[in-house]
């Protein structure tokens, strides 16, 4: 499991809204995360015996036990955490390359249309947990229908992050700079878009025609 | 111990055995010697003996019975040892069978206790079933009474439909009367209408009357206005008609107006200047000021010059009078200083001199330009007064100067007459303008809507361009392109892709390294197997793991080869030797022995005629040998008869052929 506190069952009013602020953040990326989890084990990227149940706000999801691949996770959702703080974050991708082709097989992609007004706006209320499963649900919910239509990963494969930001960003040490790495003649599924308490997330799937005899 | 027991025994014996045999001999030779005692010292060793050989049989029976004992002791322990472990296995059984009783027991507990559980839910099915089969029958009871509502309801629907049918007809009547009603109406409608066609008319011609009325009153109105005017204006044409020729002084004082107008903004002007000239002066002045200043601080100067002069003759007078104290050269540096000193003043006073020679240039300048302009203002002002004299009233009549005064009058009046025209001149011309500008505005707004149609088309091009692009763009992000003048695409150096890929190429480095490895180690042992020991020192040593395997090889193909040498050359050896054995068989017996089939022997012997000339025995199933018939020995039927028939020989018979053919072969 990653190193998370354990969330509390209800999240209550706080005096400063920065504070507040932190936890919506803090949330989001944990629903980023547990996307990207869901998404690995749907789609068979690291075995399934890899994975663990865990509970969380009262519902039983799966994280890896994959101790590099948890660091990896971290390293990003840290970073991440602190660009969605700062609103300079456009898009995050999943793009899993085929390792005997080097080609891009599927690309998981998430605009995140951060509403920089709303630190102020909405007023600090609680966020019940019913409505935290509700997105969760919704995003793994999503993730795991997309599967039945997607074509079989049948050669090895492995993942990236991509994370899109402005361009007047700082690089950070470890990171650099990539390219978009978007597949020839996709074919594109638009999932249901969700919306979070400031966010609203735009998602879509797109992956390579597979050639049918 | 049992042998040595039994070699006691033994040895006990066969000295017990001697010595009854040895007493033999003795007695034989000592027969009358010691006589009885000595019987008796034998007869007692030997009793001795025997109860010696008792004593070590029973101790070895003893013995025996000993082991026997420890023996079935020890199958006893075994048969117990064996007897607890069933035991004890039997007891482990009967503790399964004991837990599996239980087991048991508490299964059938369970299984009464779902018996009992299902007889209850039985009892409550059939309770319930009793509650249902009781609301069955109320309902039917309800059911039943519906019925005989609905049989009620029936019969008030009938008799609900005759009232219907009794309405219905009185419907009909009112119907009726109600048509002739409406045509009553119809009429009465008609009349009325006529009636407001009168009453418009009515009011129209009233209306009119009205308007006529108005109108009438207005014309009233205007007539009298008309006469008022007329009045006016007869009294104007008397004013004009006076005026005309006062009027016609108009242009020349308007000439004159002019002029002095002119001569009002000359003046203004050249007041202007006068200012302008003035702060010119006093800018001068202030030159002036500084130019004196400068000019005293060069007198100053040319007195610190004299100053210093003097001292540098002092200073000289002192050095010719104290030439020893005083250096040469700094006073010569002072004086060259000084008189460099001296020329930067020069320089400096001839400078300021020129400056102020320029400077009372230019104020002589000015101020002759000043001595002008004010002669100039005393020549205006001389013109002005004059004109007021001129103006000023020379004594004619006072007729005159009452005709002036209503000449005066009058040009005010003009004047003012004028001012109002010119007024309305400017309305009219305001008027003029006012349409011109709404023409122009017109104009103006069909430009404009025009305009405005043919920016609209264009708006309407450029959105659905718009729209094409904005989708055009849209489908691009879900693509995953973007803005790289806004937007940057980042991820981890150290990614998941990145270390498979890495991973990747090192295990398909490996691979080929590996590849290469064993393919050379391939083409070393398809070469080392034939080369042998030379090979493994031309290897590389790294391929020393591998050529383990190979030198063993080797070995054993050069134990092998040695092995094969051997054979080869044990049969040499045994070839060479059978045929020593056969050619001395051959020489000395003279028969030449070959084998030519299993059991089939042929002889040919040395001294035959010819060359097939040859015998053949057959080695029968019992052993013995047999002649078969060939060419050769149906010549020698005689001898086969003699020798092996009768004498059954076959050497002999051999011999005998030999002989013969020696015979032959030598007298022949």
């Amino acid at each position: 499991v990653c190193a998370w506190h354990p969330c509390p069952s209800t999240e209550t009013a706080l005096g400063s809204s920065d504070n507040l602020e932190h936890r919506r953040k803090d949330r989001q990326v944990r629903l980023a995360a547990f996307g990207i989890n869901s998404i690995l084990y749907q789609r068979g990227i690291y075995p399934p015996e890899t994975f663990t149940r865990v509970t969380h706000y009262d519902l039983s999801l799966l994280l890896t036990t994959d101790p590099k691949l948890k660091s990896y996770l971290t390293n990003v959702v840290s970073q991440l955490k602190e660009w969605l703080f700062e609103c300079t974050v456009q898009k995050l991708v999943l793009v899993i390359t085929c390792l005997e082709t080097n080609e891009v097989l599927e690309r998981w992609q998430f605009d995140i249309e951060c509403d920089k007004s709303a630190k102020e706006s909405s007023a600090p209320r609680e966020k019940s947990i019913k409505t935290i499963q509700h997105e969760i649900r919704s995003v793994i919910r999503q993730i795991t229908a997309t599967v039945t239509f997607l074509p079989l990963l049948e050669t090895p494969c492995a993942f990236d992050l991509l994370v899109y930001t402005d361009k007047d960003l700082v690089v950070p040490d470890k990171w650099e700079e990539s390219g978009p790495q978007t597949i020839d003649q996709p074919e594109e599924v638009r999932l249901h878009s969700f919306t979070t308490s400031i966010h609203k997330v735009n998602s879509m799937v797109a992956y390579k025609k597979t050639e049918s005899a | 111990m049992d042998l040595e027991d039994d070699t006691t025994i033994l040895t006990t014996l066969k000295s017990f055995n001697s010595f009854i045999s040895r007493p033999e001999h003795p007695q034989r030779l000592s027969e009358h010697s010691a006589g009885s005692g000595i019987l008796q010292s034998q007869y007692k060793r030997s009793m001795e003996l025997l109860e010696a050989a008792e004593r070590v049989h029973s101790k070895n029976r003893y013995l025996q019975l000993d082991q026997e004992k420890k023996q079935m002791e020890l199958s006893h322990k075994r048969a117990r040892f064996e007897l607890e472990r069933a035991a004890s296995d039997s007891a482990r059984d009967l503790e399964h069978e004991v837990d599996r009783n239980q087991e048991l027991l508490g299964q059938i507990k369970k299984l009464e206790e779902r018996a009992e559980e299902v007889n209850k839910k039985l009892t409550e099915q059939k309770e319930a079933n009793d509650a249902l089969q009781k609301n069955l029958e109320g309902l039917n009871k309800t059911l039943e009474e519906r019925d005989d509502k609905l049989g009620t309801a029936n019969q008030t629907i009938r008799s609900l439909k005759d009232e219907i049918r009794e309405l219905r007809q009185k419907i009909q009547n009112q119907d009726s009367k109600m048509s002739a009603q409406t045509l009553e109406n119809q009429e009465l409608q008609e009349k009325i209408d006529l009636q407001q066609r009168k009453y418009q008319e009515v009011s129209q011609l009233c209306q009119s009357l009205q308007a006529a009325q108005s109108s009438c009153s207005d014309h009233i109105i205007k007539i009298k206005e008309l006469e008022r005017r007329l009045v006016f204006q007869e009294q104007d044409f008397a004013i004009v008609k006076t005026v005309k020729s006062e009027v016609a002084r108009v242009p020349d004082l308007e000439k004159e107006l002019k002029r002095l107008r002119d001569d009002n903004a000359y003046l203004r002007e050249s007041r202007e200047n006068c200012s302008l000239l003035k702060e010119e002066v006093e800018g001068l002045r202030k030159k002036l000021e500084r130019m004196e200043k400068t000019k005293e601080e060069l007198i100053n100067m040319e007195l610190e010059k004299e100053r210093l002069t003097e001292k540098l003759h002092a200073w000289e007078n002192l050095g010719q009078s104290t030439g020893l104290n005083i250096s040469v050269r700094s006073v010569e540096r002072s004086q060259s200083e000084l008189r460099a000193e001296l020329t930067q003043q020069h320089s400096k006073t001839l400078e300021e001199q020129k400056k102020r020679e320029a400077q009372d240039a230019l104020v002589r300048r000015l101020q002759k330009r000043v001595l002008l302009l004010t002669k100039e203002r005393d020549g205006m002002r001389a013109i002005l007064e004059s004109y007021d004299s001129e103006l000023a009233p020379t004594e004619y009549s006072p007729q005159l100067s009452k005709r002036l005064r209503e000449a005066e009058d009058i040009l005010l009046k003009t004047q003012s007459h004028n001012a109002e025209m010119e007024v309305c001149l400017q309305a009219c011309i305001n008027i003029l303008f006012f349409f011109a500008l709404l023409n122009s505005v017109c104009a103006c707004i069909f430009f404009l809507r025009q305009k405005i149609e043919d920016l609209e088309r264009e708006r309407q091009r450029l959105e659905e361009q718009n729209n094409i692009l904005e989708m055009r763009l849209e489908r691009h992000n879900l693509q995953g392109d973007y803005d790289p003048v806004k937007t940057r695409v980042l991820h981890l150096k150290m990614n998941p892709t990145a270390i498979a890929k890495q991973e990747r190429q090192q295990e398909v480095e490996a691979l080929r390294q590996e590849v290469t490895r064993l393919r050379d180690l391939v083409r070393s042992l398809q070469s080392g197997g034939a080369v042998g020991h030379s090979q493994d020192d031309t290897h590389n040593p790294s391929f020393s793991l591998s050529l383990a395997p190979s030198k063993e090889v080797l070995d054993l193909r050069k134990q092998m080869e040695s092995s094969e040498l051997r054979n080869q050359r044990l049969k040499e050896v045994f070839q060479r030797k059978i045929q020593e054995f056969r050619t001395v068989c051959y020489v000395l017996t003279g028969y030449q022995i070959d084998i030519t089939t299993e059991n089939q022997y042929r002889l040919t012997s040395v001294y035959a005629e010819h060359m097939d000339d040859s015998l053949l025995f057959k080695k029968g199933s019992n052993g013995s040998m047999q002649l078969m018939e060939t060419e050769f020995s149906k010549t020698l039927g005689e001898m086969v008869a003699l020798h092996l028939h009768h004498q059954k020989s076959i050497p002999a018979f051999l011999s005998a052929v030999t002989l013969d053919l020696f015979s032959r072969q030598t007298t022949v």
